[in-house]
């Protein structure tokens, strides 16, 4: 295979559009240096994770995040509204009867805020084709075997929304505190491929 | 923008839909019946945006949940949810 | 006819490959284009339904055969491109 040649001639392609955009005024480094260190820095599913945490221990915090998930993102000092347009953000809590898992048939849609740049699995046309059609084989594949009785909701983020998983949380942990039930909470957790 | 047509509980029909530009209504959804779950406000026409309009529609978007059993023809038990602006949809007995 | 981008219920794209501790960029290109399409958004050279529309117009070949970044690579050249006439 010649991918490491293929992949200098992308980055050499790239730099040619990076230095026509600059010379065009439209960008320039220190701003694009900007971008992708507040990406690195910022946006990780720690972010989802405490939200996570705070709802486990916190009911009338739990209440507020499915009522309105952005006022409530906003009293821990998170916001959806960073990027280049707003986000209505909805969390969808599981249930004993109830499991939900995320998807963006048609693009990539997700909430990097919160979980960070998403996972090439995430954005594949594998997973996207396949967890509205069969979610139950899909998220076997993952590891997560849901009871009989549990029923599935896929959401297809297909407008502005942004939507994140709250996970049951996990029997057991009554005597953790919010930073170590934080922990415990994952990014696949908080797409809805893993129970927690 | 307008009142929203459709509320909570109201059974709306994706149109069957295939526009030649941009839009936001995945096929498996076209012209099937599902339920209101959500009204989720006004929000620009994606369509309307992908083709540089000054002016987009604005419209309210509606989260509407299909039973997969009529998507897939399947056994599948599960429900999909996807959020479709009021121009992809009428209502539905 | 519905595009390329619209897989939601398609057969044949097989199991879905997990990469372990997966890093957010494989190539420092990556994350510039990341960056160069954020830049442009802010900037309103093109809004992001213009953007997904120029990643869906991809023909389909190139759109499966590409990585997700080089089809973002593709949509940023495609929406910047100098017009002819132009300069």
């Amino acid at each position: 295979m010649s991918g490491q040649h293929a992949s200098s001639q992308t980055a050499a392609r790239v730099r040619r559009l990076e230095e026509r955009l600059i010379d065009a005024g439209l960008t320039s480094d220190d701003e694009l240096d900007g971008i992708i260190g507040r990406l690195l820095s910022g946006a990780s599913p720690a972010n989802g994770a405490r939200v996570v945490a705070r709802a486990w221990i916190d009911p009338a915090y739990r209440e507020r995040l499915l009522a309105d998930a952005n006022a409530a993102l906003e009293e821990l000092g998170l916001s959806m509204s960073t990027g280049p347009q707003p986000q209505r953000f909805t969390v969808v809590p599981n249930t004993p009867d109830t499991h939900n898992v995320l998807v963006c048939t048609l693009c990539s849609c997700y909430p990097i805020a919160l979980l960070g740049p998403s996972p090439s699995w995430y954005k594949s046309e594998a997973y996207r084709s396949r967890v509205v059609r069969e979610p139950r084989a899909v998220l076997a594949e993952f590891g997560l075997e849901l009871p009989a009785g549990t029923g599935i909701v896929v959401h297809d983020t297909s407008a502005e929304s942004r939507h994140m998983v709250l996970p049951m949380r996990p029997a057991g942990t009554d005597g953790l505190a919010e930073d170590a039930l934080a922990a415990l909470v994952t990014r696949e957790g908080l797409i809805g491929t893993a129970a927690v | 923008m307008a009142e929203p047509r459709f509320a909570v509980g109201d059974r709306v029909r994706a149109l069957p839909v295939d526009p030649p530009h941009h839009t936001r209504v995945p096929r498996y959804a076209r012209g099937q019946v599902g339920e209101v779950v959500e009204v989720q406000g006004a929000w620009p026409l994606a369509d309307d945006r992908a083709r540089g309009f000054g002016s987009p529609r604005v419209e309210a978007v509606y989260t509407v949940r299909f039973p997969a059993g009529a998507l897939w023809g399947a056994a599948e038990e599960h429900w999909v949810q996807v959020e479709l602006w009021e121009s992809y949809l009428e209502g539905a007995t | 006819m519905a595009r390329v981008n619209d897989v939601g219920g398609q057969s044949g794209f097989g199991r879905v490959t997990v990469e372990p501790d997966e890093p957010p960029f494989h190539a420092d290109w990556e994350a510039r284009v990341y960056a160069l399409n954020v830049a442009m958004l802010r900037r309103g050279v093109y809004n992001l339904d213009q953007f997904r529309d120029a990643i869906e117009r991809m023909p389909p070949a190139e759109y499966l055969a590409a990585s997700y970044y080089e089809r973002w690579l593709h949509a940023v050249e495609a929406l910047t491109a100098p017009r002819s006439g132009d300069g």
